[in-house]
Protein backbone atom coordinates (compact mmCIF):
# COMPACT_ATOMS: atom_id res chain seq x y z
CA UNK A 1 0.00 0.00 0.00
CA UNK A 2 2.75 2.41 0.93
CA UNK A 3 4.57 1.66 -2.33
CA UNK A 4 1.43 2.59 -4.26
CA UNK A 5 1.29 5.90 -2.42
CA UNK A 6 4.95 6.54 -3.08
CA UNK A 7 4.44 5.93 -6.80
CA UNK A 8 1.36 8.16 -6.86
CA UNK A 9 3.27 10.94 -5.10
CA UNK A 10 6.08 10.81 -7.62
CA UNK A 11 3.60 10.73 -10.52
CA UNK A 12 1.75 13.72 -9.09
CA UNK A 13 5.02 15.63 -8.76
CA UNK A 14 5.91 14.92 -12.39
CA UNK A 15 2.43 15.84 -13.60
CA UNK A 16 2.87 19.25 -11.96
CA UNK A 17 5.53 20.27 -14.51
CA UNK A 18 3.36 19.74 -17.56
CA UNK A 19 1.21 22.64 -18.73
CA UNK A 20 -1.06 22.59 -21.74
CA UNK A 21 -0.64 25.32 -24.37
CA UNK A 22 -3.37 27.95 -24.47
CA UNK A 23 -4.35 30.60 -27.01
CA UNK A 24 -2.77 34.01 -26.32
CA UNK A 25 -4.65 36.78 -24.54
CA UNK A 26 -5.78 39.73 -26.64
CA UNK A 27 -8.05 41.94 -24.57
CA UNK A 28 -9.72 42.50 -21.22
CA UNK A 29 -12.91 40.69 -22.32
CA UNK A 30 -11.02 37.42 -22.62
CA UNK A 31 -10.18 37.51 -18.91
CA UNK A 32 -13.81 36.70 -18.09
CA UNK A 33 -13.13 33.00 -18.42
CA UNK A 34 -9.52 32.88 -17.23
CA UNK A 35 -7.83 32.14 -13.92
CA UNK A 36 -7.11 35.50 -12.26
CA UNK A 37 -5.28 36.62 -9.12
CA UNK A 38 -5.59 39.71 -6.93
CA UNK A 39 -4.53 40.96 -3.52
CA UNK A 40 -7.11 40.15 -0.86
CA UNK A 41 -9.46 42.99 0.05
CA UNK A 42 -8.27 45.30 -2.74
CA UNK A 43 -10.28 46.86 -5.53
CA UNK A 44 -8.37 44.54 -7.86
CA UNK A 45 -10.20 41.66 -6.20
CA UNK A 46 -13.61 43.35 -6.58
CA UNK A 47 -12.94 44.09 -10.24
CA UNK A 48 -11.82 40.53 -10.92
CA UNK A 49 -14.97 39.27 -9.18
CA UNK A 50 -17.15 41.49 -11.38
CA UNK A 51 -15.28 40.29 -14.45
CA UNK A 52 -15.67 36.60 -13.62
CA UNK A 53 -19.26 36.77 -12.34
CA UNK A 54 -20.51 33.32 -11.25
CA UNK A 55 -17.19 31.69 -11.99
CA UNK A 56 -15.24 33.72 -9.43
CA UNK A 57 -15.24 30.91 -6.88
CA UNK A 58 -13.55 28.65 -9.34
CA UNK A 59 -11.23 31.03 -11.18
CA UNK A 60 -10.17 33.76 -8.75
CA UNK A 61 -7.27 33.31 -6.35
CA UNK A 62 -6.62 36.02 -3.76
CA UNK A 63 -3.28 36.54 -2.01
CA UNK A 64 -2.13 38.50 1.04
CA UNK A 65 0.86 39.90 -0.87
CA UNK A 66 1.32 41.13 -4.42
CA UNK A 67 4.60 39.25 -4.67
CA UNK A 68 2.72 35.96 -4.23
CA UNK A 69 0.20 36.87 -6.94
CA UNK A 70 3.01 37.81 -9.33
CA UNK A 71 4.85 34.57 -8.53
CA UNK A 72 1.81 32.47 -9.42
CA UNK A 73 1.42 34.46 -12.64
CA UNK A 74 5.02 33.70 -13.60
CA UNK A 75 4.51 30.03 -12.79
CA UNK A 76 1.45 29.91 -15.03
CA UNK A 77 -1.00 29.15 -12.22
CA UNK A 78 -3.03 32.23 -13.15
CA UNK A 79 -3.14 34.13 -16.44
CA UNK A 80 -3.49 37.68 -15.13
CA UNK A 81 -3.16 39.71 -11.93
CA UNK A 82 -5.58 42.61 -11.45
CA UNK A 83 -3.92 45.47 -9.58
CA UNK A 84 -3.17 49.20 -9.39
CA UNK A 85 -1.14 50.67 -12.22
CA UNK A 86 1.70 52.27 -10.22
CA UNK A 87 2.82 49.12 -8.37
CA UNK A 88 2.15 47.13 -11.56
CA UNK A 89 4.64 49.35 -13.42
CA UNK A 90 7.29 48.56 -10.85
CA UNK A 91 6.68 44.81 -11.23
CA UNK A 92 6.87 45.03 -15.02
CA UNK A 93 10.09 47.08 -14.85
CA UNK A 94 11.87 44.81 -12.43
CA UNK A 95 10.53 41.36 -13.28
CA UNK A 96 11.37 40.03 -16.71
CA UNK A 97 8.66 38.71 -18.99
CA UNK A 98 5.67 40.65 -17.63
CA UNK A 99 3.57 43.30 -19.37
CA UNK A 100 0.55 45.43 -18.53
CA UNK A 101 -2.45 45.01 -20.84
CA UNK A 102 -3.11 48.20 -22.82
CA UNK A 103 -6.70 48.57 -21.80
CA UNK A 104 -7.33 49.57 -18.15
CA UNK A 105 -10.15 47.94 -16.19
CA UNK A 106 -11.23 51.09 -14.39
CA UNK A 107 -10.02 54.33 -12.84
CA UNK A 108 -10.16 54.89 -9.10
CA UNK A 109 -9.56 57.60 -6.54
CA UNK A 110 -7.47 57.14 -3.41
CA UNK A 111 -8.29 58.62 -0.03
CA UNK A 112 -7.40 58.18 3.62
CA UNK A 113 -9.79 56.03 5.68
CA UNK A 114 -11.13 56.87 9.16
CA UNK A 115 -13.37 55.30 11.75
CA UNK A 116 -17.03 55.94 10.92
CA UNK A 117 -18.14 59.13 12.69
CA UNK A 118 -14.65 60.50 13.42
CA UNK A 119 -15.66 63.74 11.67
CA UNK A 120 -13.36 65.98 13.67
CA UNK A 121 -10.19 64.21 12.50
CA UNK A 122 -11.49 63.89 8.92
CA UNK A 123 -12.03 67.64 8.79
CA UNK A 124 -8.63 68.56 10.17
CA UNK A 125 -6.89 66.09 7.80
CA UNK A 126 -8.91 67.46 4.87
CA UNK A 127 -7.75 70.96 5.76
CA UNK A 128 -4.11 69.84 5.81
CA UNK A 129 -4.57 67.95 2.51
CA UNK A 130 -6.04 71.08 0.89
CA UNK A 131 -3.01 73.10 2.10
CA UNK A 132 -0.63 70.44 0.76
CA UNK A 133 -2.34 70.55 -2.62
CA UNK A 134 -2.34 74.36 -2.70
CA UNK A 135 1.30 74.96 -1.73
CA UNK A 136 2.70 72.15 -3.88
CA UNK A 137 3.87 69.92 -1.01
CA UNK A 138 1.85 66.97 -2.28
CA UNK A 139 3.05 67.44 -5.85
CA UNK A 140 6.65 67.55 -4.60
CA UNK A 141 6.17 64.24 -2.77
CA UNK A 142 4.69 62.61 -5.88
CA UNK A 143 7.53 63.97 -8.02
CA UNK A 144 10.06 62.11 -5.85
CA UNK A 145 8.50 58.75 -6.67
CA UNK A 146 6.81 59.08 -10.01
CA UNK A 147 9.69 57.95 -12.26
CA UNK A 148 9.85 54.54 -10.59
CA UNK A 149 13.38 54.95 -9.20
CA UNK A 150 13.40 55.90 -5.55
CA UNK A 151 16.52 54.17 -4.35
CA UNK A 152 17.75 57.62 -3.32
CA UNK A 153 14.92 58.04 -0.81
CA UNK A 154 16.05 56.94 2.65
CA UNK A 155 13.66 56.16 5.51
CA UNK A 156 15.73 58.23 7.95
CA UNK A 157 15.16 61.34 5.81
CA UNK A 158 11.43 61.27 6.48
CA UNK A 159 10.56 63.29 9.59
CA UNK A 160 8.26 61.28 11.84
CA UNK A 161 8.24 64.14 14.36
CA UNK A 162 9.67 61.90 17.10
CA UNK A 163 8.91 62.89 20.67
CA UNK A 164 6.18 65.37 19.70
CA UNK A 165 4.24 66.81 22.60
CA UNK A 166 0.84 66.03 21.09
CA UNK A 167 1.38 62.29 21.59
CA UNK A 168 1.37 59.55 19.00
CA UNK A 169 -0.56 59.38 15.77
CA UNK A 170 -1.15 55.82 14.59
CA UNK A 171 -1.50 55.07 10.90
CA UNK A 172 -2.22 51.61 9.50
CA UNK A 173 -0.78 50.56 6.15
CA UNK A 174 0.38 47.58 4.09
CA UNK A 175 3.98 48.28 3.20
CA UNK A 176 4.24 46.17 0.06
CA UNK A 177 2.66 48.72 -2.26
CA UNK A 178 5.44 50.74 -3.81
CA UNK A 179 5.59 53.63 -4.57
CA UNK A 180 2.91 54.43 -1.99
CA UNK A 181 4.44 52.50 0.92
CA UNK A 182 7.39 50.22 1.22
CA UNK A 183 9.35 48.79 4.13
CA UNK A 184 13.05 49.51 3.80
CA UNK A 185 15.29 48.13 6.53
CA UNK A 186 13.61 49.07 9.78
CA UNK A 187 11.84 52.11 8.33
CA UNK A 188 9.32 53.07 5.70
CA UNK A 189 9.33 55.12 2.53
CA UNK A 190 6.61 56.03 0.02
CA UNK A 191 4.15 58.69 -1.06
CA UNK A 192 1.60 57.77 1.63
CA UNK A 193 4.29 57.61 4.31
CA UNK A 194 5.63 61.08 3.52
CA UNK A 195 2.11 62.47 3.28
CA UNK A 196 1.16 60.98 6.66
CA UNK A 197 4.40 62.25 8.22
CA UNK A 198 3.49 65.75 7.04
CA UNK A 199 -0.08 65.43 8.36
CA UNK A 200 1.16 64.14 11.74
CA UNK A 201 3.58 67.04 12.00
CA UNK A 202 0.81 69.54 11.25
CA UNK A 203 -1.30 67.90 13.95
CA UNK A 204 1.63 68.24 16.35
CA UNK A 205 1.94 64.50 16.83
CA UNK A 206 4.50 61.74 16.29
CA UNK A 207 3.75 59.42 13.38
CA UNK A 208 3.70 55.71 14.25
CA UNK A 209 3.17 53.31 11.35
CA UNK A 210 1.60 49.90 11.90
CA UNK A 211 2.35 47.60 9.01
CA UNK A 212 -0.41 44.98 8.63
CA UNK A 213 -2.15 42.97 5.95
CA UNK A 214 -4.39 45.00 3.67
CA UNK A 215 -7.56 43.11 4.60
CA UNK A 216 -6.93 43.82 8.30
CA UNK A 217 -6.85 47.60 7.79
CA UNK A 218 -10.64 48.28 7.98
CA UNK A 219 -10.80 46.28 11.24
CA UNK A 220 -7.83 48.17 12.65
CA UNK A 221 -9.36 51.58 12.02
CA UNK A 222 -12.88 50.69 13.14
CA UNK A 223 -11.68 49.14 16.41
CA UNK A 224 -9.52 52.20 17.09
CA UNK A 225 -6.18 50.39 16.80
CA UNK A 226 -5.09 53.15 14.46
CA UNK A 227 -6.26 56.74 13.93
CA UNK A 228 -6.40 56.43 10.18
CA UNK A 229 -5.46 54.04 7.40
CA UNK A 230 -3.46 55.19 4.41
CA UNK A 231 -2.48 52.52 1.91
CA UNK A 232 -3.55 53.67 -1.54
CA UNK A 233 -7.12 52.88 -0.51
CA UNK A 234 -9.68 53.24 -3.27
CA UNK A 235 -12.91 54.99 -2.35
CA UNK A 236 -15.89 52.67 -3.03
CA UNK A 237 -19.54 53.00 -2.03
CA UNK A 238 -19.36 49.77 -0.07
CA UNK A 239 -16.35 50.94 1.92
CA UNK A 240 -18.07 54.28 2.57
CA UNK A 241 -20.75 52.39 4.50
CA UNK A 242 -18.16 51.14 6.99
CA UNK A 243 -15.68 53.98 7.21
CA UNK A 244 -15.30 57.67 6.51
CA UNK A 245 -12.92 58.96 3.86
CA UNK A 246 -10.86 62.12 3.50
CA UNK A 247 -10.86 64.07 0.23
CA UNK A 248 -9.13 62.23 -2.61
CA UNK A 249 -5.38 62.66 -2.85
CA UNK A 250 -5.03 60.57 -6.02
CA UNK A 251 -7.53 60.92 -8.83
CA UNK A 252 -7.82 58.49 -11.74
CA UNK A 253 -5.46 55.73 -10.60
CA UNK A 254 -5.86 53.01 -13.19
CA UNK A 255 -6.63 49.40 -12.36
CA UNK A 256 -4.82 47.17 -14.85
CA UNK A 257 -4.19 43.53 -15.65
CA UNK A 258 -0.60 42.25 -15.54
CA UNK A 259 0.06 39.28 -17.84
CA UNK A 260 3.04 37.29 -19.13
CA UNK A 261 4.60 38.91 -22.20
CA UNK A 262 4.67 35.60 -24.10
CA UNK A 263 0.99 35.11 -23.34
CA UNK A 264 -0.17 38.46 -24.70
CA UNK A 265 -0.84 39.60 -28.25
CA UNK A 266 -1.69 43.25 -28.76
CA UNK B 1 26.13 4.58 26.18
CA UNK B 2 22.48 4.44 25.31
CA UNK B 3 21.74 2.39 22.22
CA UNK B 4 18.86 3.67 20.15
CA UNK B 5 16.38 1.47 18.42
CA UNK B 6 17.98 1.55 15.00
CA UNK B 7 16.85 -0.50 12.03
CA UNK B 8 19.60 -1.89 9.86
CA UNK B 9 19.56 -1.00 6.16
CA UNK B 10 17.32 1.47 4.37
CA UNK B 11 13.64 1.61 5.29
CA UNK B 12 10.77 2.56 3.01
CA UNK B 13 10.98 6.13 4.23
CA UNK B 14 14.63 6.36 3.12
CA UNK B 15 13.76 5.06 -0.36
CA UNK B 16 10.94 7.60 -0.72
CA UNK B 17 13.24 10.35 0.50
CA UNK B 18 15.81 9.24 -2.07
CA UNK B 19 13.28 9.37 -4.89
CA UNK B 20 12.11 12.84 -3.90
CA UNK B 21 15.73 13.99 -3.58
CA UNK B 22 16.67 12.68 -7.02
CA UNK B 23 13.54 14.32 -8.44
CA UNK B 24 14.43 17.69 -6.90
CA UNK B 25 17.97 17.52 -8.26
CA UNK B 26 16.51 16.61 -11.67
CA UNK B 27 14.19 19.64 -11.47
CA UNK B 28 17.15 21.91 -10.67
CA UNK B 29 19.10 20.37 -13.56
CA UNK B 30 16.16 20.73 -15.96
CA UNK B 31 15.73 24.38 -15.05
CA UNK B 32 19.37 25.06 -15.90
CA UNK B 33 20.44 25.55 -12.32
CA UNK B 34 23.89 24.08 -12.78
CA UNK B 35 25.05 26.37 -15.59
CA UNK B 36 27.47 29.25 -15.04
CA UNK B 37 24.89 31.84 -16.11
CA UNK B 38 22.42 30.49 -13.57
CA UNK B 39 25.02 30.77 -10.83
CA UNK B 40 25.78 34.33 -11.78
CA UNK B 41 22.08 35.09 -11.71
CA UNK B 42 21.76 33.34 -8.37
CA UNK B 43 24.62 35.40 -6.94
CA UNK B 44 23.19 38.63 -8.31
CA UNK B 45 19.82 37.92 -6.73
CA UNK B 46 21.49 36.84 -3.49
CA UNK B 47 23.32 40.17 -3.41
CA UNK B 48 20.05 42.04 -4.05
CA UNK B 49 18.08 40.14 -1.43
CA UNK B 50 20.52 40.03 1.44
CA UNK B 51 23.67 42.09 0.97
CA UNK B 52 22.56 45.33 -0.70
CA UNK B 53 21.69 48.11 1.78
CA UNK B 54 22.34 45.59 4.59
CA UNK B 55 19.04 43.87 3.92
CA UNK B 56 20.11 40.84 5.97
CA UNK B 57 19.59 43.11 8.97
CA UNK B 58 15.85 42.88 8.30
CA UNK B 59 16.14 39.12 8.84
CA UNK B 60 18.29 39.64 11.94
CA UNK B 61 15.73 42.06 13.42
CA UNK B 62 12.95 39.63 12.48
CA UNK B 63 14.81 36.78 14.17
CA UNK B 64 15.23 38.89 17.32
CA UNK B 65 11.49 39.49 17.36
CA UNK B 66 10.71 35.79 16.81
CA UNK B 67 13.07 34.74 19.61
CA UNK B 68 11.71 37.44 21.93
CA UNK B 69 8.11 36.38 21.35
CA UNK B 70 8.92 32.68 21.70
CA UNK B 71 10.80 33.12 24.97
CA UNK B 72 8.14 35.39 26.45
CA UNK B 73 5.37 33.02 25.45
CA UNK B 74 7.37 30.09 26.85
CA UNK B 75 7.54 31.68 30.30
CA UNK B 76 3.80 32.46 30.32
CA UNK B 77 3.03 29.01 28.92
CA UNK B 78 4.93 27.16 31.65
CA UNK B 79 3.40 29.21 34.47
CA UNK B 80 -0.16 28.97 33.14
CA UNK B 81 0.25 25.30 32.24
CA UNK B 82 1.63 24.40 35.66
CA UNK B 83 -1.19 26.15 37.51
CA UNK B 84 -3.88 24.62 35.29
CA UNK B 85 -2.50 21.10 35.53
CA UNK B 86 -2.20 21.27 39.32
CA UNK B 87 -5.83 22.43 39.55
CA UNK B 88 -6.95 19.56 37.36
CA UNK B 89 -4.89 16.92 39.15
CA UNK B 90 -5.80 18.21 42.61
CA UNK B 91 -9.47 17.96 41.76
CA UNK B 92 -9.04 14.28 40.96
CA UNK B 93 -6.78 13.80 44.00
CA UNK B 94 -9.37 14.92 46.50
CA UNK B 95 -8.91 18.71 46.74
CA UNK B 96 -12.32 19.69 45.35
CA UNK B 97 -12.66 23.27 44.17
CA UNK B 98 -15.30 22.82 41.43
CA UNK B 99 -15.17 26.44 40.19
CA UNK B 100 -11.43 26.31 39.57
CA UNK B 101 -11.61 22.87 37.98
CA UNK B 102 -14.43 23.93 35.67
CA UNK B 103 -12.45 27.05 34.73
CA UNK B 104 -9.33 25.01 33.93
CA UNK B 105 -11.35 22.52 31.91
CA UNK B 106 -13.08 25.23 29.88
CA UNK B 107 -9.82 27.11 29.37
CA UNK B 108 -8.06 24.05 27.98
CA UNK B 109 -11.03 23.10 25.78
CA UNK B 110 -11.45 26.56 24.27
CA UNK B 111 -7.77 27.39 23.74
CA UNK B 112 -6.95 23.97 22.31
CA UNK B 113 -10.12 23.86 20.26
CA UNK B 114 -9.55 27.08 18.30
CA UNK B 115 -6.71 27.96 15.90
CA UNK B 116 -3.87 30.05 17.35
CA UNK B 117 -4.23 32.38 14.37
CA UNK B 118 -7.86 33.19 15.23
CA UNK B 119 -6.94 33.68 18.89
CA UNK B 120 -4.15 36.07 17.94
CA UNK B 121 -6.51 38.18 15.83
CA UNK B 122 -9.12 38.26 18.60
CA UNK B 123 -6.53 39.31 21.20
CA UNK B 124 -5.23 42.10 19.01
CA UNK B 125 -8.37 43.46 17.38
CA UNK B 126 -11.06 42.73 19.96
CA UNK B 127 -9.70 42.37 23.48
CA UNK B 128 -6.81 44.82 23.17
CA UNK B 129 -8.52 47.01 20.58
CA UNK B 130 -8.00 50.21 22.55
CA UNK B 131 -4.54 49.41 23.93
CA UNK B 132 -2.65 51.38 21.32
CA UNK B 133 0.49 52.37 23.17
CA UNK B 134 1.09 48.75 24.14
CA UNK B 135 3.78 47.18 21.96
CA UNK B 136 2.03 44.67 19.69
CA UNK B 137 4.72 42.13 20.53
CA UNK B 138 3.44 41.96 24.10
CA UNK B 139 -0.05 41.18 22.85
CA UNK B 140 1.43 38.41 20.71
CA UNK B 141 3.40 37.06 23.68
CA UNK B 142 0.23 36.97 25.75
CA UNK B 143 -1.77 35.29 22.98
CA UNK B 144 0.89 32.68 22.21
CA UNK B 145 1.69 32.17 25.91
CA UNK B 146 -1.91 31.58 26.97
CA UNK B 147 -2.45 29.31 23.98
CA UNK B 148 0.67 27.34 24.75
CA UNK B 149 -0.38 27.16 28.42
CA UNK B 150 -3.34 24.97 27.46
CA UNK B 151 -1.07 22.47 25.72
CA UNK B 152 1.53 22.61 28.48
CA UNK B 153 -1.21 21.92 31.04
CA UNK B 154 -2.01 18.64 29.34
CA UNK B 155 1.68 17.75 29.12
CA UNK B 156 2.12 18.40 32.86
CA UNK B 157 -1.05 16.51 33.71
CA UNK B 158 0.23 13.50 31.77
CA UNK B 159 3.55 13.79 33.62
CA UNK B 160 1.94 14.03 37.06
CA UNK B 161 -0.41 11.15 36.36
CA UNK B 162 2.51 9.01 35.20
CA UNK B 163 3.90 9.07 38.77
CA UNK B 164 2.90 6.00 40.73
CA UNK B 165 -0.03 6.79 43.11
CA UNK B 166 1.98 4.98 45.80
CA UNK B 167 4.32 7.98 45.95
CA UNK B 168 1.49 10.27 46.97
CA UNK B 169 0.14 7.72 49.44
CA UNK B 170 3.58 7.31 51.00
CA UNK B 171 4.09 11.07 51.29
CA UNK B 172 0.66 11.57 52.83
CA UNK B 173 1.19 8.72 55.30
CA UNK B 174 4.41 10.47 56.43
CA UNK B 175 2.21 13.36 57.48
CA UNK B 176 2.78 15.75 54.57
CA UNK B 177 -0.22 17.75 53.41
CA UNK B 178 -1.57 17.24 49.88
CA UNK B 179 0.06 20.51 48.80
CA UNK B 180 3.52 19.77 50.09
CA UNK B 181 3.44 16.16 48.86
CA UNK B 182 2.64 17.59 45.46
CA UNK B 183 5.35 20.23 45.64
CA UNK B 184 8.15 18.21 47.17
CA UNK B 185 7.48 14.66 46.02
CA UNK B 186 5.32 14.45 42.89
CA UNK B 187 6.24 17.58 40.87
CA UNK B 188 10.05 17.11 40.94
CA UNK B 189 9.63 13.63 39.49
CA UNK B 190 6.93 14.70 37.04
CA UNK B 191 9.01 17.61 35.76
CA UNK B 192 11.85 15.25 34.90
CA UNK B 193 9.44 13.20 32.80
CA UNK B 194 7.91 16.09 30.94
CA UNK B 195 10.98 18.22 30.13
CA UNK B 196 11.56 16.64 26.68
CA UNK B 197 7.88 17.03 25.77
CA UNK B 198 7.92 20.63 27.00
CA UNK B 199 10.87 21.39 24.78
CA UNK B 200 9.04 19.96 21.79
CA UNK B 201 6.08 22.19 22.61
CA UNK B 202 8.35 25.22 22.53
CA UNK B 203 9.91 24.18 19.26
CA UNK B 204 6.34 24.06 17.89
CA UNK B 205 5.69 27.46 19.46
CA UNK B 206 8.73 28.94 17.72
CA UNK B 207 7.30 27.92 14.38
CA UNK B 208 3.81 29.07 15.35
CA UNK B 209 4.98 32.66 15.93
CA UNK B 210 5.34 32.90 12.14
CA UNK B 211 1.70 34.06 12.03
CA UNK B 212 2.53 37.20 14.04
CA UNK B 213 2.82 39.16 10.79
CA UNK B 214 -0.97 39.19 10.67
CA UNK B 215 -1.09 41.70 13.51
CA UNK B 216 1.74 43.77 12.11
CA UNK B 217 4.79 42.32 13.84
CA UNK B 218 7.90 42.05 11.70
CA UNK B 219 8.95 38.60 12.83
CA UNK B 220 11.32 36.38 10.84
CA UNK B 221 8.66 35.24 8.35
CA UNK B 222 7.38 38.76 7.86
CA UNK B 223 10.94 40.04 7.42
CA UNK B 224 11.28 37.61 4.51
CA UNK B 225 8.05 38.94 3.04
CA UNK B 226 9.28 42.51 3.48
CA UNK B 227 12.42 41.64 1.50
CA UNK B 228 10.18 40.06 -1.15
CA UNK B 229 8.23 43.31 -1.44
CA UNK B 230 11.50 45.24 -1.80
CA UNK B 231 13.21 43.05 -4.38
CA UNK B 232 10.14 41.44 -5.99
CA UNK B 233 12.00 38.15 -5.74
CA UNK B 234 9.91 35.28 -4.52
CA UNK B 235 11.99 32.24 -3.70
CA UNK B 236 15.28 33.28 -2.12
CA UNK B 237 13.97 35.26 0.87
CA UNK B 238 11.51 32.51 1.77
CA UNK B 239 14.05 29.72 1.41
CA UNK B 240 16.48 31.70 3.55
CA UNK B 241 13.80 32.18 6.22
CA UNK B 242 13.10 28.43 6.13
CA UNK B 243 16.80 27.64 6.53
CA UNK B 244 17.08 29.96 9.55
CA UNK B 245 14.06 28.34 11.21
CA UNK B 246 15.46 24.89 10.48
CA UNK B 247 18.87 25.72 11.97
CA UNK B 248 17.25 26.96 15.20
CA UNK B 249 14.94 23.95 15.41
CA UNK B 250 17.81 21.51 14.78
CA UNK B 251 19.86 23.24 17.48
CA UNK B 252 16.97 23.06 19.97
CA UNK B 253 16.30 19.42 19.08
CA UNK B 254 19.97 18.69 19.74
CA UNK B 255 19.62 20.38 23.13
CA UNK B 256 16.55 18.27 23.98
CA UNK B 257 18.47 15.11 23.18
CA UNK B 258 21.39 16.15 25.38
CA UNK B 259 18.94 17.07 28.12
CA UNK B 260 17.19 13.72 27.83
CA UNK B 261 20.50 11.90 28.20
CA UNK B 262 21.42 14.07 31.16
CA UNK B 263 18.07 13.48 32.85
CA UNK B 264 18.13 9.72 32.39
CA UNK B 265 21.66 9.61 33.83
CA UNK B 266 21.76 7.71 37.10
CA UNK B 267 18.21 6.51 36.80
CA UNK B 268 19.15 2.91 36.91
Amino acid sequence: MKKVFACLLVLALFAGVCFADEAKLKGIDQLKTERLAAQRGTVGQFLAEDLLGDKKGELLTTFEKYVDAIASLRQGKVRAVVMDEMPAKRFVNEVEGLVIMDEALSEENYAIGFKKGNTELVESVNKILAEMKADGTLAAIFAKYIDGDYSAVKPEDIDFNKGAEGGKFYVGTEAGFAPYELRVGSGYIGIDVEMCAYIAKKLGKELVILNMNFDALPTAVSTGKVDMICAGITVTDERKENMDFSDNYVVGAKQVAVVRADDYEK
Amino acid sequence: MITRNKRSGAGRGDILLGIVGVYLVYLLYASGFFTAAAWQDFNRRFYQNFIKDDRYMMLVDGLKSTVFMTSGATVIGVIVGLILSVIRVAYKGGVHIPVLNKFAETYITVLRGTPAMVQLLIWNFTIFASARDLNTQYIAILAFGLNSGAYVAEIFRGGIESIDPGQMEAARSLGLTYGSSMRHVILPQALRNVVPMLFNEFIALLKETSIAGYIGIDDLTRAGQNIQALTLEHSQPLVMVAIIYLIIVLFLTHLVRKLEEWLSRGRR
